[in-house]
């Protein structure tokens, strides 16, 4: 499988950075981790979905609204490579156990000084997972707020 | 002077009587007021409406729920809205034009 932050790597280069983590099942409707946890490693997806969602007030209650699905080949939690390196979203697998691969940031902080060509490119791809995230909410935004323009001047 | 003394006797004798009466007369009203007997509640009569007793007659429809739909089914509609809103955002994304931005969906959020 080629993961999103591994595209452009040689098979050599991706088993290395394969091989500074480990694997973890994740049971069905088992939180990953949770909004505000401190984000020490990242994760990629090697089976079964992630659901990502954030807390919102439903009816007086505190509920975990979906945000987002991310599936095999995807990453999550890259919260791990950004200051202040907490986590924004709280991350479930979802009906079916996930299998995910956790990249501790302190083991890919050591790897990309000593390899920068690789870590240049895990960059880049991070760059494009980012910027689409962006993009994506970014336009859900902007069409949320025509709607509360069209409501607001009814 | 003997039926003058006797008349005067019966007289005295009557005002005598006349004063026992109206003394006992005087205590049983005061006993009276002092302890009053309780009046059974007696719920006012509500005022005739003729013609509109049949519309004051209580309803036995039982109380609407608070919420029109349970939770889950709520969270599920917002679930929903949000993957139809990505799939738009993501049209939009792959050919960004004004039309695709603002593309309706058949979330019911937003019908």
């Amino acid at each position: 499988m080629t993961h999103e932050l591994l595209k452009g790597l040689s098979s050599a280069e991706a088993e290395q950075v394969l091989g500074l983590g480990t694997k973890l099942i994740v049971p069905s409707r088992t939180k990953l981790f949770r909004l505000g946890d401190s984000a020490d490693r990242l994760f990629l997806i090697e089976r079964g979905r992630i659901r990502l969602t954030l807390p919102m007030q439903v009816r007086g209650r505190e509920e975990d609204v979906f945000v987002e699905e991310r599936s095999p080949g995807q990453a999550v939690g890259w919260s791990a490579l950004i200051p202040p390196y907490r986590f924004t979203l709280t991350a479930t697998a979802s009906l079916l156990e996930a299998e995910v691969i956790a990249l501790p940031r302190e083991a890919l902080g050591e790897y990309f000084a000593d390899h920068p060509a690789v870590g240049y490119k895990i960059a880049l791809n991070l760059a494009v997972v980012i910027g689409h995230r962006l993009q994506l909410f970014q336009t859900m935004w902007l069409r949320e707020m025509q709607r509360t323009v069209e409501v607001r001047s009814a | 002077m003997d039926m003058l003394l006797m008349g005067l006797c019966f007289g005295v004798a009557g005002i005598v009587f006349v004063a026992f009466a109206f003394g006992a007369a005087m205590r049983s009203e005061s006993w009276n007021s002092a302890v009053q007997p309780e009046l059974p509640l007696v719920k006012a009569a509500a005022p005739a409406r003729f013609f509109s007793d049949r519309v004051a007659a209580p309803r036995t429809v039982p109380p609407a729920p608070p919420w029109p739909v349970p939770i889950e089914v709520l969270l599920l509609q917002i679930e929903n809205h949000v993957r139809l809103e990505q799939a738009a955002a993501e049209s939009f994304l792959a050919f960004p034009t004004q039309a695709l931005l603002h593309s309706k969906t058949a979330s019911p959020f937003v019908n």
